[in-house]
């Protein structure tokens, strides 16, 4: 199954929010939505979600315009909320029977869910009882229990321990293989490299960069090298302003271009007493930095 | 459909749950059943007691310069007044407003002559009728000493004054007395109800929005369906109230009949036609439904939930003023077909109270009652579309509550 957002626009009064948006997503594979506050994403979200309609553009699935009845879509929205005051079973069995789910089908299945994520214990409470980490295990069940074939999360990480991180991290793993199409919203950029095999950037309501991720990186100028070595002094003094400090302790060394790797290398392997030299890549971190972090820079690189 | 008929039954359930529902429900049953069982108590508290003794009765004291004219006087006052003990005063004129003053006598008139007195009360009541009553029982006197004078006996002058005139009504289209009070209980059991329950339907949106259940409601249901299920569910758990409050009321009337006796007011309650009782049901149904959507849309609109109050004001301004008008109407004498009231029996908003008391209190043509009935219930299902679109927009507007124009062009344009 294939997603694709084609060509969408959506403007709320005078103010454009998505400018020509792009991007497909495939089954069996996560897809990482990425941008600053602001940049668009839930609007996108939001459209897929069919929450309101884009001015013009297409969402797709395998080329047909998306069906809203017969496909399933899972949503954990960033704005987390549920009913404060009802027990969590009732509110959980409700949501997955507006999904479409018959009562005994939607027990069953939040049953499951809540054993999976080991919050059978808090049934019968009211949800305003439990932490915040867990009310989001709550509010997972209601993007999960209907067995979605798209399943949106929209910064999943945020409020987690490190426990349940990786409960979410092999629950995410798990609708990857069973086949769906997983959209990942979030800023915290080490999950979506972790998760994602293909990402789109939105700034400031256009696609700033898509596309698969190791690709992405692949293509992106090998010209810089990272060297870990106890006394950077000399480096520093015979490389002069192509040399800084990189993150981590070590040096991070720009040359002029990749051509002149091996000869850096080798220069700095017999000339001085490093420990590791290696080329440079970045990560998504710096990628979305680049991408997203100067306005004034917005889509020179595109 | 489906979905509708799962929110319908999570709502409902929401109502019966709810621990001061069931408790407010409980409460007007018990106080009901209570104010039924009422002949029964007081019965209980004083069995054989059927009129007052002397002893418990005010006292009015008659004070005239002459001796003669206080006792002639007494008698007459003791034949109008039935619930004083009216008394002849002993003293001086400053000794009887001492009297009243500390509450010895309720009351006392000052006779100067038999067409002048002064009356000494202490606080007078706005339902202080003694002086009307004073004045028959002196002007008849005076009519009567002054046939006397005249030349007639006293027996002739007896006969000219008590020449009873008899007469009858004939009720040709509807004793308003006699549905004057359904009309009132009605009107008031929906201007409470609606007040009531639109607000809870307002706050439940707005509680909805503020903890963000909408972002998975609105992704997973049609706002339509939630809209009309939401309001419904108000609707059939008022009504569910109201049946089983007015419905111990009726249950237990018909225990106590007995002890009622023939009490006209609870009997003319009790005894509403058929058909009256349809009506009721209808404009109640469809007049709770007009607001109730009103109310939703306004709810969904507002961001935060303080800013409810305000936000209803101009509803809650709508209906309070097609109350006061119809109440007006039915209470002041005839007015009901008025051409405001007719107006109003026509306009969806006001029209559930102001046909209903027309209904109950004049003769109105079928067909009238027709369009009113159709127009209502067309601006039913437009308000009903209306709001459920605001809701689909204005639910995910946060932020500061937008302006009325601008919500209602985003609703047409979804």
């Amino acid at each position: 199954m294939i997603l694709e957002f084609k060509n969408i626009h959506k403007s709320f009064g005078d103010k454009k929010v998505l400018k020509d948006v792009s991007f497909t997503a495939e089954s069996g594979k996560a897809f990482g939505l990425l941008g600053r506050n602001g940049a668009g994403k839930t609007t996108s979200i939001r459209i897929l979600m069919n929450v309101f309609p884009a001015d013009s553009g297409q969402v797709l699935v395998d080329g047909w315009p998306i069906d809203y009845d017969r496909l399933g879509l899972g949503y954990l929205p960033e704005e987390r909320g549920m009913y404060p005051k009802k027990k969590i079973i009732d509110q959980l069995v409700y949501f997955a029977e507006l999904k479409g789910m018959s009562r005994k089908a939607a027990v069953t299945s939040v049953d499951h869910w809540l054993e999976r994520l080991g919050m059978s214990e808090y049934r019968g409470k009211r949800l305003d009882t439990l932490s915040k980490g867990n009310q989001q295990k709550i509010q997972l069940v209601t993007a999960l229990a209907h067995d979605p074939e798209i399943v949106i999360l929209d910064e999943p990480f945020s409020g987690l321990d490190p426990v349940n991180a990786i409960l979410l991290k092999d629950v995410v793993k798990e609708q990857i293989a069973k086949g769906k199409i997983v959209l990942f919203s979030s800023h915290q950029m080490n999950y979506i490299e972790e998760f994602c095999d293909s990402i789109a950037i939105i700034h400031e309501g256009k696609v700033a960069l898509s596309g698969d991720l190791r690709e992405i990186k692949r293509n992106y100028p090998r010209d810089r090298l990272v060297i870990r070595t106890i006394d950077p002094q000399p480096i520093r003094a015979a490389f002069g302003d192509a040399c800084t400090a990189a993150d981590g302790g070590g040096l991070m060394l720009r040359m002029r271009g990749p051509q002149e790797k091996q000869a850096v290398m080798q220069r700095l392997a017999e000339q001085f007493d490093v420990d590791e030299i290696k080329v440079f890549e970045p990560s998504l971190n710096d990628i979305f930095v680049e991408y997203a972090g100067k306005q004034d820079e917005e889509g020179k690189r595109v | 459909m489906k979905q509708f008929g799962k929110i319908l039954k999570f709502e409902l359930n929401g109502y019966l749950k709810n621990k001061i529902f069931v408790g407010v429900t409980l409460f007007l049953m018990l106080a009901i059943a209570v104010v039924m069982f009422f002949p029964n108590i007081r019965d209980l508290l004083h069995p054989d007691k059927t009129t007052p003794d002397s002893a418990d009765r005010p006292v009015m004291l008659i004070y005239a310069a002459e001796d003669g004219l206080a006792s002639d006087l007494r008698e007459a006052f003791a034949g109008a007044f039935a619930d004083y003990d009216v008394q002849t005063a002993q003293g001086t004129l400053e000794d009887v407003q001492t009297f009243v003053k500390t509450g010895v006598a309720e009351c006392a008139f000052a006779l100067d002559s038999l067409s002048s007195y002064t009356y000494y009360v202490n606080d007078l009541s706005q339902f202080d009728y003694n002086r009307d009553t004073a004045d028959a029982v002196l002007q008849e006197m005076n009519r009567a000493a002054a046939m006397v004078q005249a030349g007639l006996s006293p027996e002739q002058a007896g006969e000219i004054l008590s020449v009873q005139v008899t007469g009858r009504t004939e009720t040709l289209g509807k004793d308003q007395g006699a549905t004057f009070l359904y009309t009132y209980v009605m009107i008031f059991a929906l201007y409470m109800v609606i007040m009531l329950y639109g607000q809870m339907v307002a706050t439940n949106v707005a509680t909805e929005k503020s903890s963000r259940a909408m972002e998975v409601l609105i992704t997973s249901a049609n706002p339509v369906s939630m809209m009309f299920g939401k309001v419904l569910a108000s609707c059939l758990a008022g009504l569910g109230q109201l049946v089983a409050v007015f419905g111990t009321a009726l249950v237990l009337y018909r225990v106590n009949k007995g002890a009622w006796g023939e009490n006209p007011v609870i009997s003319y309650f009790f005894d509403i036609p058929t058909e009256l009782f349809v009506y009721l049901l209808v404009f109640f149904v469809l007049g709770f439904l007009l607001y109730a959507f009103l109310y939703g849309a306004i709810g969904s609109t507002a961001s935060k939930l303080e800013d409810i109050n305000t936000s209803v004001m101009p509803v809650t301004f709508l209906f309070i003023i097609s109350f006061l008008v119809v109440v007006m109407a039915v209470t002041g004498a005839g007015s009901v077909d008025s051409t405001l009231m007719k107006v109003c029996s026509f306009i969806p908003f006001s029209s559930p109270m102001a046909m209903f008391a027309r209904i109950c209190m004049s003769e109105v043509p079928a067909a009238s009652i027709a369009l009113s009935i159709g127009l209502l219930a067309a601006a039913v299902v437009f308000i009903g579309v209306l709001a459920a679109k605001i809701y689909r927009v204005g639910v995910l507007l946060y932020g500061t509550t937008p302006k009325i124009s601008e919500v209602v062009k985003a609703a047409w344009r979804a």
